[in-house]
């Protein structure tokens, strides 16, 4: 970036980003500075990529028009904890409306790569078109800049995500790696294709630990252009510590915000893991496609039972100190540390555990690892899989696929593997055409096309508006469970003010557990980024960019044809109340009725004012 | 007066799952966390009866007071 202002909300267009684009067909490489057009662009993210999107009419995601923007944060690559991500965005292949278009979506993940992409000097890469032949990217810094490098990947393809950042690594020191698996490589059909981004700890110690950019399906829109991997090869630049942002930094890890997720040995709550065991408090922990029990099964994956067969490790990101992975590994019989099998986060855990009615350990290990390195996105896979299993309980007769049931951990294997090769189109393509192809919609876990995360629908309506697929980029996941609110002014205004601003996040580089309840309209990143830049930015200007870039996704979904009836939630929620879970029941139709009225009264006439 | 303490997540793994406990009559659920002696910052929600409640609110004989970790993330 070429910041030539102290005050970018006033200035935007004195700060100046690096764009590199690659026309794929023709292999022309083009260079630009451009200047920012708004603080959306300056903050950077998807802030910036879906202003470009808008730009484009795109009917289907695999076509020349749709392109595949590589970008990172302002604070990505800085000395802000957290600094580490990378987006990735274009028109979904899994996403889409009921019309049949595409909508427009962004992922990101940490891991190194983003903070090497930004030391090459580079701020954007985009991709058009597609390449006749498969093709890695090499972006690496020379004294005239950033340059871009296509050359042949042949040899990268059918390795896995974790194979082919290690071969990758023989290849090129100093560099990190971002790559798709044999998923991505099968976009035809696999539409959830993740890509997956190289750590510090998975270079060092050769166990797949990588970072993963899941939603959306980034990963097989890059396997339709033929990019099997991105590398970006720099020195480290990181720069000294000021004072201000050691200041923050500490704020991050000591000031209270991150503590749930920083390790139990430091005196944190142990990660997003320990939503298990809130939510089960509630019997509100997916169970069978979404449907609890009021058993005590869920219990088997709580970290104090898995920690009797298991070796439980926290580690992290380059340098954060957060700390928020919690590594599974094999217990020796000694009771040494085994074999890596996989992180335990909340979301794959669930997905890919319970609800799958897979209740040991090392099973839910096993298919996490495994979607991983196929290149899958752990939420699209298990909530697709979750559906077929609901399916086949329901038509014993004839059940669909290899008639895989709840708890069937081989049959469900063989579905994961399938998938990831480009054999089963019916996992690849998700919940929402399997149900449509199925005729049986209602219990199809999904809102606008993308897979609900592992928090009950009947807990959080929020999710209609979510402009990304679920709990990330609408934060009302903990209002009626973590802050009791059942009333509808509380969530109207939980989802037209508070809780859109968690994807801040996703245009500042930032991960979202550097301030998860504030957002990036806050003391703590006015200061980083003053220090970091001596830029003047005031927390009205950051929030109001945050508000303008959420309603661009808005904007551009009601675009690509979303009716308004599609901001819903999955009909068996209200249609077929679930008694078991312990909490009031919100998510009936003449609540769900009002907030439609009313967040779109908030939102319209803000949207009609806005221009693509 | 007699309440049933149920304890969640890490709370649980220092101390028990569920314990029924004497407390003066007015004791309130901030009394109930320091008699037990746990880390505040991790404490997310406070549910009486079920019902979401707070620190300050005052106990009744027979009353189930839940405590749990925070909720965040995924
Ligand atoms: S909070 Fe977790 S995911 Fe985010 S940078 Fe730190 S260790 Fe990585």
């Amino acid at each position: 970036m070429k910041v030539l202002t102290t005050d970018p909300a006033a200035q935007a267009a004195s700060v100046l980003y690096k764009r590199c684009t690659i026309d794929l067909q023709s292999g022309e490489t083009s260079f630009e500075d451009l200047p920012c057009r708004n603080l959306e662009d300056v903050l950077g993210g998807f802030g910036r990529s879906f202003q470009d999107l808008a730009q484009r009419r795109v009917e289907t995601a695999y076509c020349d028009e749709n392109p595949l923007i590589v970008n990172t944060g302002l604070l990505t690559g800085s000395s802000a904890m957290t600094g580490m991500r990378t987006y990735f965005s274009g028109y979904s292949p899994i996403k889409g409306s009921k019309k049949g278009l595409p909508s427009a979506m962004w992922s990101t993940g940490s891991g190194k790569f983003g903070a090497k992409f930004k030391w090459t000097g580079l701020d954007e890469l985009i991709f058009e078109n597609r390449s006749e032949t498969p093709i890695y990217a090499v972006i690496r810094e020379t004294e005239e800049g950033p340059q871009v490098e296509l050359k042949p990947a042949e040899k990268l393809l059918g390795l896995s995500t974790h194979d082919k950042i290690m071969a990758l690594q023989k290849e090129y020191a100093d560099a990190h790696f971002a790559v798709i698996g044999q998923a991505g490589e099968n976009w035809q059909n696999v539409y959830m294709g993740a890509v997956a981004l190289s750590t510090e700890n998975q270079l060092k110690s050769g166990e797949d630990k990588c970072r993963f950019a899941g939603r959306g399906g980034m990963g097989s829109l890059m396997g339709y252009k033929n990019i099997i991997a991105l590398v970006a090869q720099s020195a480290d630049k990181l720069k000294p510590l000021s004072s201000e942002v050691k200041k923050v930094n500490i704020n991050v890890v000591k000031g209270g915000g991150s503590t749930r997720l920083q390790p139990i040995s430091r005196g944190g709550g142990g990660g997003t893991w320990a939503a298990y065991d809130v939510l089960q408090a509630f019997h509100a922990v997916p169970l069978n496609n979404f449907r609890p029990q009021g058993n005590d099964l869920p219990e088997k994956l709580c970290r104090e039972n898995v920690e009797q067969d298991y070796e439980i490790k926290s580690e992290a990101c380059y340098r954060c100190g957060i700390a928020c992975h919690n590594n599974v590994y094999e217990k020796n019989a000694d009771g040494s540390r085994g074999e890596f099998l996989a992180k335990f986060d909340y979301e794959p855990l669930n997905l890919l555990g319970s609800n799958l009615g897979i209740h040991d350990a090392g099973q839910a290990a096993r298919l996490i690892q495994l979607g991983d390195n196929y290149g899958m996105d752990s939420i699209s896979l298990g909530v697709t899989i979750s559906y077929l299993l609901s399916y086949n309980e329901r038509h014993p007769e004839k059940p669909l696929l290899n008639g895989a049931s709840f708890g069937d951990y081989e049959k469900i294997r063989d579905l994961v593997i399938r998938a990831g090769e480009g054999e089963l189109p019916e996992i690849g393509r998700g919940s929402m055409r399997l149900s449509q192809a199925t005729g049986e919609t209602s219990y199809a876990y999904h809102v606008k096309g993308l897979e609900l995360p592992a928090y009950q629908p009947e807990t959080n309506p929020g999710y209609a508006w979510a402009i990304a697929g679920g709990h990330m980029s609408m934060a009302t996941y903990g209002l009626l469970t973590r802050e009791g609110k059942a009333d509808i002014d509380s969530w109207v205004k939980g989802i037209t003010q508070d809780k859109l601003h968690m994807v801040g996040f996703d245009m500042i580089g930032l991960c979202k557990f550097f301030d998860i309840a504030n957002g990036i309209g806050t003391q703590m990143v006015v200061d980083c980024l003053k220090s970091e830049f001596n830029l003047e930015i005031a927390t009205d200007d950051i929030r109001a960019a945050v508000r303008r870039a959420f309603l661009r996704g808005l904007a551009l979904e009601l675009r690509q044809g979303y009716s308004k009836e599609e901001f819903a939630l999955p009909a068996e929620v209200y249609e077929q109340p679930n008694g078991h879970i312990q909490l009031p029941q919100i998510a009936t139709p003449e609540f769900l009725d009002e907030l439609q009225k009313r967040v779109w009264a908030v939102f319209e006439p803000e949207l009609e004012s806005l221009s693509l | 007066m007699k309440i049933k303490v149920k304890l969640v997540g890490l709370f649980r793994s220092e101390l028990f799952k569920e314990e029924c406990r004497d407390y003066p009559a007015g004791a309130r659920v901030q009394d109930v966390i320091e008699d037990l002696v746990l880390p505040q910052k991790h404490l997310g929600i406070v549910l009486i009866n079920g019902v979401h409640a707070r620190v300050e609110d005052v106990l009744q004989e027979g009353d189930i007071l839940s405590l749990l970790p925070i909720l965040g993330g995924g």
